[in-house]
């Protein structure tokens, strides 16, 4: 009980420091930009927080971090060719992630059996 | 570089070519057989058809994809036994190839140069048209692939030519050669206003919380989580609209010079606007769509309401059909766009009712449909699809529909060619 009490307290923290990256499913995988962060694998799966949104962690920090370098890059001059190709970079990342978010939800276990098995019993359609 | 080696690897497939017939065009096997004597100016027994269409909204996964692969039957995937991340989709009878994956220059390239992936000096056309060619003649290529998460261009595909070949990307139509390669071409046209708007959703619905605790947390405590989070969520969710208006204006110029003007050469513009039956409508919920179409297109009638070439406005709503607010609004007319003849069908509004749409359908003329209520059908099948209640659905449907009809005539020519040519 102490462990996981104490396990719940530090994954706040964790929340409040990641404040400015997005969702907070690596809070089970060690952080690529901070390795010193350990992680705490809690036996049994005592402390889940999952995300519901369904954008991959990677793609949506890769958004954010997009963000953050097009607007360094456009403080210094608004119509140089770094600014622009720093905000296409944000357009295509952001593109690629609403993509991802739609592959994840369409991950219907009966539709891709059916996609893959589309003769038997559960998948025929009808159409007269 | 790896992608110049690409080119040169196209693989003739004469010798496989009866392996490959899945609709033979009514040649028996006889004739099959004494066919087989004499040079054949293509390897299969079906005419590629060429399909461009110019979108903004990332390749092969959009909603006006899915539409018209659904049209033809199948799903449509990846190829099978390969990257699964590639941006190629093919299913039955459709394979779409992304344009992005002509990219000569990748991300860190471009961003080096300075240049958005709009420039037409960051993709390789010679390579473009070189491929689109040797698909529309039956020949395979091994073409590059282009990660959109990573930004690099990564180990080249096989692709074999399909019945029907969508390219779709932001220049299908820039390159005067690959344009003539095209048997029909589209551009979706979306007003800045509608775009932002439909940006500004999609961050919308990401911000919402996104939490799920297990049994071991107090009720208090996950509250507390839930909260910290959301306030999180908010903070970027005003950043990140600030951040869409601004990679919107950042891109417009690029995007007028290279890719607004291939709207010229289109023969068919889907333009999606604001609609004006709200007049402070600011959610961007109801949508003007207008379908323009350019006239004397081969293989192409265009859709019209009541009486071809007059002027009509309609609004379907009274005593047959109730409608609730705003109502629908349709609008036909001929009309010249960048000094074309084109013939312009509009609808204005949202289908509340299964009833509003059938009852459209059923007073719209061209529409190519192969029994009463195709599109309604076509339409309630993937009602979940973004558009499923307004013009885009519909005019997607519509143009999934009339390339079909482009198809099936193509087809019967070609067949009807061979059987003049064929021996007795």
């Amino acid at each position: 009980m102490a462990t996981t009490i104490a396990g719940v307290t530090l994954s706040t923290t964790r929340v409040v420091t990641k404040a400015d990256s997005a969702k907070t499913q690596a809070l089970r995988s060690p952080s690529l930009n901070h390795p010193w962060r350990r992680v705490h694998q809690f036996g049994g799966g005592h402390m889940y927080v999952g995300t519901m949104a369904a954008t991959p962690e990677s793609i949506s920090e890769k958004v954010t971090e997009s963000i953050k370098l097009a607007e360094e890059a456009c403080a210094e001059n608004p119509a140089s060719g770094e600014c622009i190709a720093a905000y296409d970079e944000v357009e295509e990342l952001s593109a690629a992630a609403s993509h991802a978010r739609q592959k994840m939800k369409e991950s219907d276990p009966l539709e891709t059996y059916c996609s893959d098995n589309p003769e038997t019993d559960e998948c025929r359609t009808y159409d007269n | 570089m790896a992608i110049s080696k690409v080119s040169a690897l196209g693989i003739h497939h004469e010798s496989f070519s009866f392996h490959m017939v899945l609709r033979p065009v009514g040649i028996s096997a006889s004739e099959g057989k004494s066919l087989r004597k004499f040079p054949v100016i293509s390897a299969l027994d079906w005419r590629t058809v060429v399909i461009g269409l110019a979108a903004d909204s990332g390749c092969g996964k959009s909603t006006f994809m899915r539409r018209l692969t659904s049209v033809f039957g199948g799903v449509a995937g990846p190829p099978k036994g390969g990257n699964p991340d590639s941006n190629t989709l093919i299913s039955d009878t459709t394979t779409v190839i992304c344009l992005d994956d002509y990219h000569s220059l990748d991300r860190h390239g471009r961003k080096e140069n300075g240049i958005t992936a709009l420039d037409p000096r960051a993709n390789n056309f010679d390579l473009m048209y070189e491929q689109v060619k040797s698909l529309k003649e039956g020949v395979s290529v091994v073409k590059p692939v282009y990660n959109h998460v990573t930004g690099r261009i990564e180990s080249p595909e096989l692709i074999e030519p399909p019945k029907i070949l969508v390219i779709e990307g932001l220049h299908p139509m820039y390159d005067p050669r690959v344009r003539e390669l095209l048997d029909f071409s589209i551009y979706l046209d979306i007003s800045s206003d509608v775009k932002f708007e439909w940006k500004s959703q999609v961050s919308l619905s990401l911000s919402l919380p996104s939490l799920s605790l297990s049994l071991s947390l107090s009720l208090s405590r996950s509250l507390l989580l839930w909260l910290l989070v959301w306030q999180r969520d908010m903070a970027e969710r005003g950043h990140s609209l600030e951040s869409i208006k601004a990679s919107i204006a950042a891109r417009k110029p690029d995007f007028d010079t290279y890719i607004d003007p291939q709207k010229q050469h289109a023969d068919a513009v889907i333009e999606v606007l604001p609609t004006q039956l709200i007049l402070d409508d600011n959610e961007g919920k109801i949508l003007r769509v207008r379908m323009v179409m350019k006239e004397g297109v081969k293989y192409f009638d265009p859709v019209y309401l009541f009486d071809e070439g007059s002027t009509i406005s309609w609004i379907p709503c009274g005593r047959k059909l109730t409608c609730s607010y705003p109502g629908i609004k349709l609008f036909y007319g001929p009309d010249t766009y960048y000094s074309s003849e084109v013939s312009v069908v509009e609808i204005d509004g949202e289908f509340e009712k299964l009833e509003e749409l059938i009852y459209v359908e059923s007073h719209l003329n061209n529409i190519s449909t192969k029994f009463y209520g195709e599109i309604t059908q076509q339409m309630l099948r993937h009602a979940d699809y973004l558009g499923s209640n307004n013009g885009t659905g519909l005019f997607q449907t519509v143009i999934g529909l009339k390339i079909r009809d482009l198809f099936e005539q193509i087809q019967a020519e070609a067949a009807s060619k061979q059987a003049i040519t064929s021996p007795k």
